[in-house]
């Protein structure tokens, strides 16, 4: 057989494959729709918010049957051409995971007005065809602060950051003010160390590489200062966390953010006092959804993530007992009703 | 001259034999580098496919369409690195078909940049890796000058180039100085350099009073540089392309004119054959050390001009984006020479502008890390190719017609 016939062939199995599986796919309303997503700095794996959109996509494609194409960034070289080979490869909508991303995004948005865009973590200049999703990251995180005073023993409790950006400290700021609500309700006084929401100082580890070793010492720092129960904000820290609590020999709880991570790592299951999540996969899953099932028309209205609509919670553990659950409910309703503010 | 010459402790030892033959890098072999590191990262791609994986479960369902599966996924791999670094067949129109190929030359800029300042210090036999954190330093004189200075059109830009020559310049100095005064190893200095840049680097970006942006939620990060400062569009604004590849050609031809016909390049590549040769010649060796460092790195300069006088928002630390370790590579691959150092430039600025198609057409990224990898593992390690290949281990008739070869060639 020569080249040509075998090329020829392998055209004619490749188009019959093809016929079957989108005959396979054609129940699905998803089928043909091209989702895609540009991740930020760091892999589709990172065990936060890359990973959390990465999910949203993969359950569109599994419910929806939508096509998924996606890139990673690995530095800020990359965003321009990533966002580009999406245009290029004819998205219906694509994904810009992360604040750095921000400026890459709207300049796309506003060079291809017809190409649909999703900024996670990032602002929209004006763009209607760029969709900002944004979280009250304050509000989940504050019942999260007073969970941590009402289960720390030695009443203190500890909070440190990946960078000093306004996307982790609405996670600090809540998480103190709901620590000091606790102070306040019980009269008995909590200690925030690595983060003073009032004069906005505190720990920061300077980047989001997992597990780095600056963050172990600022937790074992934190430990040294009587810190049982610890909340690093800037993704998968808690291999460095959980090693800094195991050296001090004392028994500590960690916070997860981002995702369930009692659910999702349950290595840690025993360590985690609770998580608070910010639910970007459903976020996405929704945005998708509206799209290809929906048919709304895409529009550059921001998706504002919050306790209200279930974008942002913290999970249920069993270290959250029967009192604490009462409490939470009731904290939750006032942030909903806006009778408690978050951020005092 | 009566002053006895003492052999400098780096001239013959096998060690530096292997490696004037790895820095020399003959064509041939470089090229069958290549054509292996291309075949391993395709038996990757096959490997990794997902269509290849279940058709081959299920091989007996379907036999042929198994072995199409597998002749597809390295079509769809490198057919999606050649569209997005060469020609995009797939775009409306020929604007957009040929955005890819731009992008390659974007990339390229300054890969070659920083690969010559490299290639240079090879040719002076220094094994310098002291490129990322001498594009570090530039980078933070040059968006200096961006950002806080007030200067009218043109002049602005080019004095932020300047400022990011003379940072990367001074910064291989004090290697040269290190190693020429203090006999401290070129490549332990230069390695411990670029962490002190990088931290210095992230210091000037974090301090209001440098680079810190001014309205902004206190991350370090710069303010956009000034747009008297930027190195415009070269093919207006449909391409992203811009000033820096006319910096690069510039380069090009100064790095070839500097060290095939000027008397400070035939000094250098005196050091570089046979530094006690060069020292009874009456080279003063040291300073020559001095200068083809100061020289290399304000290559590299250039290439941190490029990519902080370039981008359309605030610059971080990973603008560096692996220029200063590609530009290792590419100096080895082009064999420290002009043209090759181009071709390997513009080799590598393809699998930068081809990684983002590769990854839509669903190979990963790490694939080409891969390629790229091999490739300097088979160029580092001769006997390998050789071996491969079944090529004739260079004897001295050999060395001596590449000599002849080489002097004709002059």
């Amino acid at each position: 057989m020569n080249n040509v016939s075998r090329k020829v062939l392998a055209g004619v199995a490749m188009v019959a494959a093809s016929v079957l599986v989108l005959s396979g796919c054609a129940s699905k309303p998803g089928a043909g729709f091209i989702a895609c997503g540009v991740s930020d700095e760091g892999s589709w794996t990172d065990k936060s918010f890359n990973e959390s959109v990465m999910d949203g996509l993969m359950k569109a494609k599994e419910d929806l049957g939508v096509d998924v194409k996606d890139a990673e960034s690995n530095s800020s070289e990359d965003f321009a051409p990533n966002l580009q080979s999406m245009i290029d490869a004819k998205c219906d909508v694509t994904f810009a995971v992360g604040f750095n991303l921000v400026d890459a995004v709207n300049t796309a948005a506003e060079a291809n007005p017809e190409v649909n865009f999703v900024t996670i973590d990032g602002w929209s200049n004006g763009a209607t065809n760029l969709k900002p999703v944004n979280y009250k990251m304050e509000e989940s995180s504050y019942l999260a602060g007073y969970a941590a005073a009402y289960y720390s023993t030695s009443k203190v409790v500890g909070v440190y950051g990946g960078m000093q950006i306004s996307a982790v400290t609405a996670f600090m700021d809540g998480f103190y003010y709901g620590a000091k609500a606790y102070e306040a309700e019980t009269g008995t006084p909590v200690t925030v160390v690595g983060w003073n929401a009032v004069t906005q100082e505190g720990d920061f580890i300077g980047d989001f590489a997992p597990n780095n070793p600056a963050g172990k010492t600022i937790a074992a720092g934190q430990i040294a200062q009587g810190a049982d129960v610890l909340v690093p904000i800037g993704g998968d820290q808690y291999g460095a966390l959980s090693e800094a609590i195991s050296e001090a020999g004392v028994d500590a709880k960690m916070i997860g953010v981002d995702k369930n991570w009692t659910v999702a790592n349950p290595e840690y299951a025993d360590m985690m006092l609770t998580s608070i999540e910010k639910r970007m996969t459903s976020a996405v899953f929704d945005i998708i959804n509206a799209m290809v099932v929906d048919k709304t028309p895409f529009s550059g209205e921001a998706y504002v993530g919050t306790l209200a609509n279930n974008g942002t919670d913290i999970s249920v553990t069993e270290f959250i007992d029967a009192d604490l659950t009462a409490k939470l409910a009731e904290l939750k309703a006032g942030i909903i009703d806006g009778s408690i503010n978050p951020l005092s | 001259m009566s002053k006895k010459v003492k052999a400098l402790p780096a001239a013959d030892s096998q060690a530096n034999s292997v490696l004037r033959e790895i820095m020399a890098g003959d064509p041939v072999r470089i090229g069958l580098s290549i054509l292996l590191g291309f075949i391993i990262g395709g038996i990757f791609m096959i490997v990794f496919s997902e269509d290849v994986v279940d058709s081959w479960s299920n091989f007996g369902a379907d036999p042929n369409y198994a072995f199409s599966a597998v002749w597809w996924s390295i079509q769809d791999g490198y057919g999606a690195l050649f569209y997005g670094s060469i020609y995009n067949f797939n775009a409306d129109d020929f604007i957009s078909g040929i955005r890819p190929l731009t992008e390659t030359l974007r990339f390229a800029a300054p890969l070659i940049m920083a690969g010559l300042g490299v290639a240079l210090t090879f040719r002076v036999g220094l094994f310098n890796i002291g490129a990322t954190g001498q594009i570090m330093v530039g980078l933070a004189g040059a968006t200096f000058v961006s950002t806080r200075l007030e200067l009218p059109q043109i002049l602005h830009m080019l004095v932020a180039v300047l400022a990011a020559v003379l940072a990367a310049a001074v910064w291989g100095i004090i290697v040269g100085i290190l190693k020429a005064r203090f006999g401290a190893h070129e490549v332990i200095v230069t390695i411990m350099m670029n962490y002190v840049a990088t931290a210095l680097f992230t210091f000037f970006l974090r301090e209001p009073a440098f680079l810190l942006e001014a309205n902004g939620g206190g991350t370090p990060k710069s303010d956009k540089p000034a747009d008297t400062a930027r190195l415009g569009a070269l093919l207006g604004e449909s391409f992203n392309l811009h000033y820096g590849l006319i910096i690069a050609a510039l380069s090009v031809v100064a790095y070839w004119w500097l060290m095939e016909r000027s008397t400070f390049g035939f000094r250098f590549r005196m050091v570089g054959h046979n530094p006690t040769a060069a020292k009874a010649a009456g080279i003063k060796v040291e300073n020559t050390f001095i200068w083809a460092l100061a020289i290399s790195a304000g290559f590299s300069g250039l290439a941190a001009a490029n990519q902080g006088l370039s981008i359309s928002g605030g610059l971080t630390t990973s603008i560096e984006a692996g220029i200063g370790f590609d530009a290792i590579t590419v100096a080895l691959l082009g064999g420290s020479r002009a043209g090759g150092v181009v071709l390997a430039g513009l080799l590598f600025g393809a699998f930068k502008a081809g990684a983002s198609s590769m990854q839509v057409a669903g190979v990963s990224p790490e694939v080409l890390g891969v390629v790229k990898a091999l490739i300097v593992l088979f160029i580092a390690a001769p006997p390998i190719i050789r071996a491969i290949y079944r090529l004739p281990k260079p004897g001295p008739k050999m060395i001596e017609a590449m000599q002849k070869a080489e002097k004709v060639s002059k």
